[in-house]
């Protein structure tokens, strides 16, 4: 991420609570900083989305994650304005989501915006084709154009051959690429995907979080990605946020969330994730004075394994084998630092 | 080891505990003869339910004795009677054979009543002893001072409905001759008011001076002009029934005089409509109309379902119903086809609208209450006899499942479908074409076919006010006696039924 890309979806301070004393609830929230336990007990209302404040990038992938229950849903929902927030604002490209009115909203939704729902919903009464072009068909594009269109996407997410099928006739997997596809028929610049591989076989998952990866980088789409799965959202996402009871506990880039958990409720999400892949010699490395001040010699280079500082963990793995020298960490041809075994094996147990 | 006067049976059942205690372990290992009688409910029946606290019982015992207890005294009635008219032999003759009947049901009621009570008893005893065990204020044991509430019920019950049952009751006719004997100060004894108050028919409390006679002539210029005849000096009072119905007709009368046009144009768009679809069915000739038909069946339902209505049509042609049917047809199509068109945009508002709900759910409710022939009524009230007063009763009967059923599918569209289109940017009327009406489909469809079946049941009713068809033949024969007729009718508008609704039903599935 550099810093100059712009934001795409900004949610500032963002608040939902449910039930009929929502405001009530809101104005005793802000008066007492009330937890979401005491504002069910003292007003039956539930706080789904609690001082929220994210931005994304252009392109980027932003996961969100969570148990569930912890308001991820109700977030995303907010961004094409499926839910108003109780308080806060949410800008797309600039735009208050707020402020529009009925036929802005929907010109938005349509134009801009593809969501994937975490139970498909996808209509059942409809081919998969025309399931794919519902968007379109509600902008009134022509029939020709729209099946056109419909299977450029159907083709995108491999489901050739299966436009004139019910989406009954699919298998779960599949529905969930029609709906990927549905998403993604109008072009739109933004995708809100709502665990969309959540109920699929581990195998066919890892295929369509491929795919799906594959098509975002050639398609350059700002996604939020929300899943329950720590391994998903490392795998998919470029910044990672994760929730509890409502509330962002911890917003960062993948290697952040594993390498610094900001609490308790984070390392437990983290604890059993590999970090082979996540952490990199620059973290592990120590700086050659450094090894050398602990009265150790590096000894010549020509016979250690070497290295590039953004290597992961994995790979140093794969040096250090059989080896009895350190590896060393070399930059442009400079050596920067040295890594023992011990150290990568510290790190790989997260003790880094 | 406990004995079982120590066991919380015998401390529920108190007096006797040993035999209770017995019966209900022997209950609860359902280990009870199948055949197992309580004696001392046997003979104390309600008595012994009293005594022991356990009301349902006492009811069921009381009840199956006053039976017996009626029973009996009619007995003596029509055998007094009997006695009494030995003059007229064609009396005698009847008061014997029911004097006959109502001691032998007597016996029977209170012999088998009171095996069957006494067989219940311990059963249903041991479910009091249940709830003792649950809750200790429920009241246990055997206590005599329950007699005192027994006694009262008793003494309250049992005098009256011997009285009634003994004496011959007095007719509504001469009670409310009575009643305007004494409102012109005659004496009447009070045998003649109490039997009138107590046990006739329910006594009319509340008489109401003869209202208006009201007539709408025509003045001078032919308008029409409200007339209202005061009722005659003296003229006897009448009953709140007879006050409010006469209200009801005036309201109706004043409605079909003075807005008359509006039913006229109602009576003229049924009879256009009519008309337009019997020349469909009646005006072609049997040939046509029978092969059309039949293909029309055909393409809507398959094979099979044409062949039967090739011979259902065949069967109402060769026994000579065949205009009869297609008027029937017609009627239908009519009706269903209003049913439809009204009440489709009705179920759409009652299944999106909470105010739509809150205001058709009652109605809806109550319509489909209502016995079809009642709606008779109001057809007859503002639109005289006819086919377009059928047609249109037959509207108002069949149309509430077309409402409710629209409704239903609508609400049964997933809250999660219609996120979906919104979230793609559907506006309302997209959502409610391209999502919330298709996904309703099955149920309107439904609502449809009810619709057609509806119509056709009440408009073979509606021959009672001359809409004619296949009705009309079936309540003419009724008029003549012509059973075999009438019969060959109705098994007529049954294959009319089983034709539409196969193929109604067929063709919806296929959607
Ligand atoms: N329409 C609603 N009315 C009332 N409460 C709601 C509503 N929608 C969500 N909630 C509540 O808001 C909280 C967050 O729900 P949400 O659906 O956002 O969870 P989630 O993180 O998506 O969970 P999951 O992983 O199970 O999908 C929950 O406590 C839920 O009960
Ligand atoms: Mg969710």
């Amino acid at each position: 991420m550099t810093a100059a890309q712009k934001d795409v979806v900004v949610c500032k301070n963002v608040w939902k609570i449910f039930g009929d004393r929502a405001d009530e609830a809101m104005a005793a929230v802000r008066a007492e900083n009330l937890s979401k336990a005491e504002v069910l007990d003292r007003f039956g209302c539930v706080v789904g989305v609690r001082d929220v404040s994210i931005s994304v990038g252009e392109g980027e992938i932003f996961c969100i994650m969570g148990l569930s229950g912890s308001g991820k849903s109700t977030l995303v929902r907010h961004i094409n304005r499926l839910i108003e927030p109780t308080s806060g604002d949410i800008l797309i490209n600039g735009t208050n989501v707020g402020d529009l009115g009925p036929e802005a909203l929907r010109e938005m939704r349509a134009d801009k915006i593809g969501m994937v729902f975490q139970n498909m919903s996808l209509l059942p009464h409809r081919t998969v084709r025309d399931n794919i072009a519902f968007s379109l068909e509600l902008r009134n594009v022509d029939a020709f154009t729209r099946t056109q269109l419909a299977d450029k996407v159907i083709d995108l997410v491999s489901l050739q051959g299966y436009g004139d099928r019910y989406p009954a006739q699919l298998s779960g997997g599949m529905q969930q690429r029609v709906g990927l596809a549905r998403a993604m028929a109008a072009d739109p610049d933004i995708l809100l995907m709502d665990e969309p591989f959540s109920a699929l076989d581990p195998l066919i998952r890892r295929g369509l979080q491929d795919e799906f990866l594959e098509l975002s980088r050639t398609m350059k789409k700002t996604t939020l990605f929300i899943t329950h799965d720590l391994d998903e959202a490392i795998r998919m996402g470029n910044r990672i946020a994760i929730m509890k009871d409502g509330e962002i506990v911890q917003i960062g880039t993948p290697e952040e969330i594993v390498t610094e958990p900001a609490d308790q409720y984070v390392s437990d999400f983290v604890a059993g994730i590999s970090k082979l892949k996540l952490v990199f010699a620059h973290t592990v490395m120590q700086p050659v004075a450094a090894y050398e001040t602990a009265g150790k010699t590096v000894p010549p280079v020509a016979d250690c394994p070497t290295a590039n500082p953004e290597d992961d963990l994995d790979t140093l793995v794969g040096l250090v084998v059989d080896q009895s020298n350190p590896i060393v960490i070399q930059d442009a041809g400079q050596t920067v630092g040295v890594v023992t075994k011990d150290a990568l094996l510290h790190a790989i147990k997260g003790e880094g | 080891m406990t004995t079982p006067t120590e066991t919380p049976f015998a401390e529920f059942a108190e007096t006797n505990g040993a035999y209770y205690a017995d019966v209900f372990l022997k209950i609860q290992k359902s280990a009870l003869g199948r055949f197992h009688i309580n004696t001392a409910a046997l003979f104390g029946s309600f008595i012994w339910a009293a005594l022991r606290a356990n009301w349902t019982l006492f009811l069921i015992g009381f009840v199956i004795d006053l039976i017996a207890l009626v029973n009996l005294s009619l007995y003596f009635k029509y055998a007094g009677a009997a006695i009494e008219n030995a003059d007229k032999e064609f009396l005698v003759n009847r008061y014997e054979t029911w004097a006959q009947g109502h001691i032998i049901s007597a016996l029977v009621v209170f012999v088998l009543g009171r095996l069957l009570f006494g067989w219940l008893a311990d059963r249903l005893y041991v479910k009091q002893y249940s709830k003792w065990r649950i809750d200790r204020a429920t009241p246990s044991g055997f206590s005599l001072s329950r007699l005192g509430m027994a006694g009262l019920i008793v003494l309250l019950i049992v005098p009256l409905m011997l009285y009634r049952s003994s004496q011959f009751a007095p007719d509504e006719r001469s009670c409310i001759r009575q009643d305007r004997a004494i409102a012109a100060g005659e004496e009447v004894p009070f045998k003649a008011k109490f039997d009138c108050f107590m046990i006739g028919e329910f006594p009319t409390l509340i008489w109401i001076d003869r209202p208006d006679k009201v007539t709408y002539p025509r003045d001078d210029n032919g308008e029409r002009t409200v007339l209202r005849t005061p009722a005659r000096e003296g003229a006897p009072p009448v009953t709140l029934s007879t006050f409010v119905a006469d209200k009801i007709d005036n309201g109706i009368g004043y409605l079909t005089v003075f807005y008359g046009v509006f039913f006229d144009g109602i009576t003229v768009f049924l009879r256009v409509m009519l008309n337009a679809i019997s020349a469909v069915f009646v005006g072609t000739p049997w040939m046509i109309a029978m092969g059309v038909l039949t293909f029309a069946a055909y393409a809507a339902a398959g094979t099979r379902i044409a062949v039967f209505v090739g011979v259902s049509l065949f069967y109402l042609a060769i026994f000579g119903f065949w205009q009869a049917a297609m008027d029937t047809l017609s009627l239908v199509a009519a009706a269903s086809i209003i049913c439809v068109v009204a009440g489709l945009p009705l179920g759409i508002w009652v299944g999106k609208s909470e105010r739509g709900r809150a205001i058709f759910t009652p109605v809806l409710d109550v319509m489909q209450t209502i016995p079809s022939f009642v709606y008779l009524l109001p057809a007859i009230a503002f639109f005289s006899i006819g086919k377009p007063p059928g047609i249109l009763a037959t509207v108002i009967f069949a149309m509430p499942p077309m409402v409710r059923l629209t409704a239903l599918g609508l609400q049964q569209v997933p809250e999660t479908t219609k996120e979906a289109a919104l979230a793609f940017g559907a506006n309302p009327r997209q959502l409610l074409t391209k999502v919330e009406l298709p996904l309703a489909m099955p149920s309107i469809m439904a609502g449809i076919n009810q619709v057609v079946m509806m119509s056709l049941s009440m408009v073979v009713i509606a021959a009672l006010i001359g809409a004619g068809g296949m009705g009309y033949i079936v309540t003419e024969a009724l008029e003549n006696t012509e059973t075999g007729r009438g019969i060959l009718a109705g098994a007529g508008i049954a294959l009319l039924a089983m034709m539409i609704d196969k193929v109604v039903q067929r063709a919806s599935n296929k959607t």
